[in-house]
């Protein structure tokens, strides 16, 4: 296969843009969880670097930019020195699919996403830290766990739309989104709750779980190597919750406004809806989450499944 | 690279964590070292000390009076409360007696206190089980208006140096009581809001409920006292059952769990601070004219003797006992502190739990460090 | 756990209660115990609060002045000792050392902490907060 330079200056310029907008997205979602939790608590955040405090993100990349990368003594180098990028080079893939239509498109989603575990293991067994690799055990249990009922939800979505293609999928709510169909619903519930347990956030905090571990997997980390775990978590919140608007509230469908506002409005409209969760809920027991996912969410998740293909082949 | 086949039984190996003095949910400088098999704790050391500042040596060389700001930084929570431990031994110790404006006002201030102890108890605890920062914040917000009070009373919002041997350092000041009522008005929906965000919640019962069971017998043998003790079912609060001050004119109960696990801890806790309103709104309504304030100058020479008087803290009995030479400053003072006794229990409650539940234990004994090493 | 949720969206529409510290700072209690201060002229030198103070901040040297009459020789306040327990201006029988409202006590040097009472601008650098 030959490629022209032409086309390769594109693709560097695509990607280029593509990494600008994780950046600035992780950026605003980091300003906007700090503003919600701030109101939450009847508080008011960041005030002071720009408009209500929006360019605190700004600042404080510059601040991890500048920082002393620390390295401790005794980590499995290899490791540590790759699990950043292992937790954020899946998630920036992700957004290879970005107005592109592919025709495995939600698998290929899910296959990336599931790398991060690999990272957030590594972290936690290169830091030679006890608190990480508790945290790195945890995770792996976790996010291997919720990601059957996660697929599982996504699987019934792709039945009602016959194809894996998310393209394909969005056109298919053009006249009712998924989530009005009460199977879907029902998906779209397993959906959020999985969901919130695969990007680590309470009440699924646990492998962080700062009470316990002081801060899990990225207790050691330092600097860049930091913001990194940072921007994937964010970055991986962020697909998520555009996954659920695409999958089940019609993606970017709707009237008057512009495809691409839409899709925004819903994706931050669950990613708000995450941060509320997540300022208000106590975190589980990591026994409790796992015998949650095995012994309700993964039963339900196959029992809609089968109510889902009864449901279509009637 | 060389290559070992997997054998049948993977080796396993049980490791130490140290826990503390730096983590985020230790409450100060408390250090465990936690054996760890996989996630469950099966062996736990409690290492104290590191908050130790010799508070009963400085006693020997300090007068009366000169004692009691030193009271308020043994539990820097409740201050007050301390305060009033104190000032009533050395009462006893001297025979003196407060008139009934400085007892009501004592009241008063002891069980807003209480209130705001308990409050940022149950909130950090909750923040122990991580529920981020929300609840500790409306705990916290809720704190500041009876804070403020104190301010307002006696010059300092968190060290307050307010009870004086024989009286209070300064009357009300004019509208005190009014805004007493209003924080008391104030409080009681707060602390429904505050209920109504753990109570009925599936995770926080689940989290909490049958864990860190504290039986009668344990609690009793283990000399827990305060809302650890009540909650494992024993009904013993010294307001009651050994009324100072004028406890025994005011209506109130003492609320007791049954299971004595974290949720009945808790649980006490909440309606503890109910209690404490009803009996802080009894006082304000009752209070009596007079002059409450000493002269701080005056220096006490007790008889030789010695005096040991206990009255309830918000975590459980603080007791002191105090022992003259007849000259102005103490001969001993040995001070009976009750988180010293609640974290003895801790290792025997949280063996074979997990880690998050260790965690979730120390919580709810809501300890405070600065009491616990003096 | 629904009902805890709808707790934290009531508040998320209530007023913040923080204040924007630096710009914004709250008023100061009339009985507020900040920094000791002392009204030279007041003062009769009688030493009592020297003799309360808990933690020995205070150092008071008397010398005889014009007329027989006690004079100061040096009043100093360790600041870096003080607890803020308001002994000493309780005890004063003239009212004469007093706990002013000053709360904002971090400096750079230690020997900003060693207060000479007697000057009577050793204030004027730090910040004065008002008064409810």
């Amino acid at each position: 296969m030959t490629i022209s330079i032409l086309t390769f200056i594109i693709m560097i310029i695509v990607g280029v843009a593509a990494l600008v907008f994780i950046a600035v997205s992780a950026m605003f979602l980091i300003w906007w969880e700090r503003k919600v939790s701030a109101h939450i608590q009847t508080r008011y955040g960041p005030m002071r670097v720009g408009w209500h405090g929006a360019l605190q993100s700004v600042a404080d990349v510059i601040k991890l930019l500048l920082k002393e990368n620390i390295t401790p003594a005794g980590v499995d180098m290899l490791a540590w020195w790759f699990a950043p990028f292992f937790a954020v080079v899946p998630s920036v893939m992700v957004f290879a699919l970005a107005g592109r239509d592919l025709n495995i498109g939600a698998l290929y989603i899910m296959a990336l996403t599931s790398i991060c575990v690999l990272g957030i293991f590594m972290a936690g067994w290169g830091s030679n830290n006890k608190y990480s690799l508790l945290g790195g055990m945890r995770s792996a249990a976790q996010i291997i766990s919720y990601e059957i009922p996660l697929i599982l939800a996504l699987v019934t979505a792709v039945m009602f739309a016959g194809t894996l293609s998310m393209q394909k999928i969005v056109e298919a709510q053009k006249d009712m989104w998924f989530v009005f169909h009460p199977n879907m619903a029902v998906a779209f519930l397993i959906f959020l709750i999985a969901g919130t347990a695969e990007v680590n956030r309470t009440p699924f905090d646990i492998p962080e779980a700062e009470s316990e571990l002081v801060a899990g997997f990225h207790t050691e980390y330092s600097g860049m190597k930091f913001a990194m775990f940072f921007l994937g978590e964010y970055t991986n919140m962020f697909i998520i919750s555009a996954l659920a608007a695409a999958l089940f509230l019609g993606g970017w469908n709707g009237p008057f406004l512009p495809p691409v506002i839409w899709f925004l409005i819903k994706t931050y409209g669950i990613v708000t809806l995450l941060m509320w969760i997540r300022w208000t809920l106590p975190r589980l027991r990591v026994d409790q989450l796992m015998g949650f996912a095995w012994k309700v969410l993964t039963p339900l998740a196959f029992a809609n499944l089968a109510v889902a293909g009864w449901v279509l082949l009637r | 690279m060389d290559y070992t086949p997997v054998k049948e039984d993977i080796a396993t190996e049980e490791f130490w964590v140290n826990m503390g003095p730096q983590h985020p949910s230790t409450h100060g400088v408390l250090r465990l070292e936690l054996k760890l098999s996989g996630e469950t704790v099966v062996d736990s050391i409690v290492h104290i000390g590191y908050l130790h500042r010799s508070i009963e040596k400085i006693a020997e060389k300090r007068t009366y009076t000169q004692f009691i700001p030193f009271t308020d930084r043994l539990d820097y929570l409740a201050s007050m409360n301390n305060n009033l431990a104190y000032v009533l031994a050395a009462e006893k110790l001297m025979g003196i007696e407060a008139n009934d404006r400085a007892k009501y006002i004592r009241v008063i201030m002891a069980e807003l206190g209480r209130i705001a102890s308990h409050l940022f108890g149950i909130t950090t605890f909750t923040q122990d089980l991580g529920a981020f920062a929300t609840p500790l914040f409306y705990g916290m917000r809720e704190r500041e208006k009876i804070v403020e009070l104190f301010d307002d009373i006696c010059g300092q919002r968190l060290t307050y140096n307010y009870m004086r041997i024989g009286g209070v350092s300064r009357d009300l000041p004019n509208g005190a009581d009014d805004k007493i009522k209003k924080i008391i008005s104030y409080m009681r929906p707060k602390i429904d809001d505050l209920e109504a965000m753990f109570s009925k919640n599936r995770i926080f019962t689940a989290r909490t409920k049958g864990i860190g069971v504290l039986t009668a017998e344990k609690a009793v043998s283990y000399s827990v006292t305060g809302p650890n003790l009540r909650a494992s079912g024993v009904k013993w609060d010294l307001r009651k059952d050994e009324p100072y001050l004028v406890y025994d004119k005011f209506d109130f109960n003492i609320p007791t769990g049954k299971n004595g696990d974290a949720w009945d801890r808790y649980k006490v806790r909440m309606d503890e601070m109910r209690e404490s309103l009803r009996i802080a709104e009894q006082a304000v309504l009752g209070l009596p004219e007079g002059d409450p304030t000493v002269k701080a100058g005056k220096i006490f020479r007790p008889a030789p003797g010695q005096a040991y008087m206990r009255s309830e803290n918000p975590r459980g009995e603080l007791g002191f006992y105090i022992v003259s030479d007849g000259s102005p400053i103490p001969y001993r003072m040995k001070i009976r502190s009750p988180s010293f006794s609640n974290i003895a229990v801790l290792p025997e409650l949280i063996n074979g739990l997990k880690v998050a539940d260790a965690v979730c234990v120390l919580g709810s004994l809501d300890v405070v460090m600065g009491e616990i090493d003096r | 756990m629904i009902k805890a949720l709808f707790v934290t969206l009531k508040n998320l529409f209530v007023k913040p209660v923080t204040l924007q510290y630096p710009t914004q700072k709250m008023p100061m209690t009339e009985r507020f115990r900040g920094l000791v201060d002392l009204h030279t002229a007041k003062c009769i030198k009688c030493g009592q609060c020297v003799k309360i103070c808990p933690t020995l901040c205070l150092d008071l040297a008397t010398k005889e002045g014009a007329d027989k009459k006690k004079d100061f020789g040096h009043f100093k306040y360790n600041m870096e000792l003080c607890c803020f327990c308001g002994l000493c201006e309780q005890v004063c029988p003239t009212q004469a050392i007093y706990m002013g409202k000053i709360y904002e006590i971090a400096v750079y040097e230690h020997g900003k902490l060693h207060i000479d009472l007697l000057n009577a601008g050793k204030y004027d650098e730090w910040a004065h907060p008002t008064v409810k």
